[in-house]
């Protein structure tokens, strides 16, 4: 068996795989083995507090959350932030990658400044944004105020019509540095001939970013798409410092949904099921995401 | 003969890293297994840790057993517990909430100390609403850590400055008070709710419903709190009329949590609020509060046609293990310590309820603690006296959803107040919402 197998593959070959193993065998135990037992997981009633029961439910978790009106709810406050979180982001990221791209004094500090916010850990964030929103002592209460945009103080996080949007804005300010990033090295990357040859051509600056800018983003934007949905439609650190889901559903999404069932109902069976979808949803939506864009690239 | 000193190679470099921790274990457990008398394993959530370690020490050089002591937030310790239960972390005493009890009997968590005379005898010490409070299906499964009850608390400056000589005996005197208040521009919103959807939220509508005359679940427990008359409808509803009829509660109650408003009600922006009473101690305290001195406590107003001057109260306590008791000599350590934190110490002395009223005010279920003079000073010192608290006490009833479902069915219980505060549903609704899912998960757990 050995000699057939040394027959089989050469020397480098054999290395090669005795070099990779053992990597291959720790992606196995962490991610591959917690994958598939939360498959298994899903398929039982496991509900921690009674732990001398587990039945076997088949697809009975799933069948469950999607007659549940609690995860509708979750699903479309998930869509309306991630579209909000993932489009603002991305038109102010290549807004400023365009700022960025010139030159001009003072550009490369502010190219430094630019990255801060992505720097800031996410809890910091959240610990902030909360401050700022505070009912009694925030920092835009006070501003508007001076302003005179506003005549007393207001609950902004206790404002269910303004909640999803306020927490969105929290994670647009951390994301959108790292999108801009993204968007300059492609930028970078478009050949300066194109733009002279559409400045001969008569093309004004509007068009030039329409008919050159943008089309040479599409890899740049591309990734900048798939990443941030990927990350917006699993938000939970944000959810769970600035409203802990409310007030009410206002902030209902599908992590914290999953978190609420998982870690607080504690039904691991559902909550595990919930994850799977949540899970196949990031997965198509970036799919999707690829397969659109990347047909015209 | 050995060589004094040999090449270190990295084979001999890698087998004393892996022989390092088990021969420091082994080290250190002899070390410990000959001078200590075993060791108790004790988790709790992080609160009165100075106080704990302190009495943990006092422990130790007591009775010779060490204590493996562990904390978790409160807002994660159910879920920390849990988890270490199931996956059958070596715990032998834990405090435990009331709210948990028929849930973590029913998982087969805790143990019964009804044939352990050593601390059943601290019953006859006990008041018995906290007594009450740990038995499940006729059985006892703690001795208690404390017991408190939600106060109705005012600032008697606001008050003096609004030209109010009488305390609100009604809650629609506080509500009349409230806006004789905000219309001579003392304060704005001179009623605090902390109605954030935390663990604290049930506790602070309980304790209005139960001043309302109402009731969440009936004796039989039997989901009535979408009743008009005797229900939970009539609490929701003053709630809402507060924030959107009268503005003398900020529509901003609904994400302020306990703490915040501890510290909103101590920096003397709010004249009336229900705060947990051991919380008098803190708001009163010059460091910790600038309306310090002026935070005083009434007994709990009278709502609505049958109003009650009850409030709601619970307990925390300390539980032990099945698989701690299974065992001779865990037991008999497990047992010592809960004496030893839940009764008296070796000295005869209820020294640790005594440290945690006088120190951070968490009031005692022992009763012969608060004839102690020191306990006497300290409610003369932070709350102008006892006799109200100990009144009120008298008046606090536990949860009455208090069920293994309890933690899954807050949940939407929560969401339902919170819908009642932002007008999102009406009182009647949101309570029939909440009714509903318990009904539901009682059905379930049969």
């Amino acid at each position: 068996m050995l000699a057939r197998l040394n027959r089989k593959f050469g020397y480098d070959e054999r290395s090669a795989a005795i070099l990779v193993f053992p990597v291959v065998a720790v992606l196995l135990v962490v991610a591959a083995y917690p994958i598939l037992y939360s498959f298994w997981v899903s398929l039982h009633d496991i509900v921690l507090t009674r732990p001398l029961r587990r039945p076997f439910v088949g697809g009975d978790n799933y069948l469950r959350i999607f007659g549940d009106e609690r995860f509708w709810l979750a699903v479309s406050r998930t869509t309306v932030y991630t579209v909000v979180t993932v489009v603002v982001t991305t038109v102010l990221a290549v807004l400023v990658a365009l700022l960025l791209n010139e030159t001009f004094p003072g550009q490369r500090i502010l190219s430094a400044v630019l990255l801060v916010p992505w720097a800031t850990p996410s809890v910091v964030n959240g610990l902030m944004w909360k401050w700022i929103y505070d009912p009694t002592y925030g920092l835009l209460n006070a501003l508007l105020l001076k302003v005179g945009l506003i005549e007393r103080y207001r609950a902004w996080l206790g404002d269910p019509d303004l909640t999803l949007m306020l927490i969105a804005n929290a994670a647009v300010w951390k994301q959108m540095p790292l999108a801009a990033l993204l968007l300059i090295v492609t930028m970078k990357a478009i050949p300066d001939d194109l733009y002279r040859a559409a400045k001969v051509d008569g093309a004004n600056v509007l068009q030039r970013f329409v008919h050159v800018t943008l089309p040479a983003l599409r890899p740049g934007l591309m990734l900048v798409l798939v990443y941030e949905t990927m990350i917006s439609i699993r938000h939970f650190d944000l959810f769970l410092i600035m409203t802990q889901g409310g007030p009410g559903d206002a902030s209902f999404t599908l992590s914290w949904l999953i978190y609420v069932e998982t870690f607080r109902s504690l039904r691991f069976g559902t909550g595990a099921a919930m994850s799977y979808v949540l899970a196949m949803a990031t997965f198509l939506l970036s799919w999707a995401v690829i397969r659109w864009l990347g047909k015209r690239i | 003969m050995q060589p004094i000193a040999s090449p270190l190679t990295r084979r001999r470099l890698l087998a004393g890293a892996a022989g390092a921790p088990a021969l420091l274990a082994g080290l250190s457990g002899g070390d410990a297994a000959a001078q200590s008398g075993g060791t108790v394993n004790f988790i709790g959530w992080s609160a009165a840790v100075d106080q704990v370690r302190a009495q943990i020490s006092a422990f130790e050089r007591a009775t010779n057993v060490r204590v493996n002591y562990e904390n978790f937030p409160w807002a994660q310790f159910r879920t920390a517990l849990v988890t270490r239960l199931v996956g059958n972390a070596p715990i032998d005493v834990s405090w435990i909430s009331d709210a948990w009890l028929p849930e973590f009997v029913e998982a087969g968590w805790l143990a019964d100390i009804n044939d352990i005379p050593q601390l059943m005898r601290y019953n006859a010490d006990a008041a018995d609403y906290c007594t009450q409070s740990m038995v499940y299906r006729g059985k006892q499964y703690g001795l208690a850590y404390y017991g408190d009850h939600m106060s109705f608390m005012y600032n008697t400056e606001l008050l003096e400055r609004a030209g109010i000589t009488t305390l609100p005996t009604t809650w629609e005197e506080v509500v009349q008070q409230s806006l004789r208040i905000k219309q001579q521009g003392i304060v704005e919103f001179p009623l605090l709710l902390s109605l954030a959807a935390d663990t604290w939220l049930i506790e602070f509508v309980s304790a209005l419903t139960y001043a309302f005359g109402g009731r969440m679940v009936d004796d039989a427990g039997n989901a009535v709190m979408a009743d008009a008359n005797r229900g939970a409808v009539r609490a929701a509803r003053f709630i809402r009329e507060a924030i959107a009829t009268h503005r003398i509660l900020s529509p901003g109650a609904v994400e302020t949590g306990e703490i915040n408003g501890l510290r909103a009600m101590g920096s003397g922006q709010h004249a009336f609020a229900i705060v947990p009473t051991y919380r008098i101690r803190a708001l009163n305290d010059p460091s910790q509060a600038s309306a310090a001195g002026k935070i005083r406590i009434a007994l709990m107003p009278k709502g609505g046609p049958d109003g009650t001057n009850n409030t709601l109260g619970w307990i925390r306590f300390y539980g032990m293990t099945p698989a701690a008791k299974a065992d001779r000599a865990r037991r008999e350590r497990a047992v010592r310590f809960m004496e030893f934190f839940g009764g008296r110490d070796t000295g005869g002395n209820y020294s640790m309820q005594k440290l945690l009223l006088t120190d951070v005010g968490l009031p005692s279920c022992a009763l012969p603690v608060n004839q102690d003079a020191d306990v006497t000073a300290f409610w003369n010192r932070w709350a102008g006296g006892g006799a109200v608290i100990a009144q009120q006490a008298m008046l606090a009833k536990k949860k009455d959803t208090i069920a293994p479902w309890f933690g899954e069915w807050v949940e939407t219980s929560n969401q339902a107040w919170q819908a009642v505060c932002l007008g999102r549903a009406e009182p009647e609704a949101a309570m029939r919402t909440a009714a509903a899912k318990w009904t539901e998960l009682r059905r379930a757990f049969r």
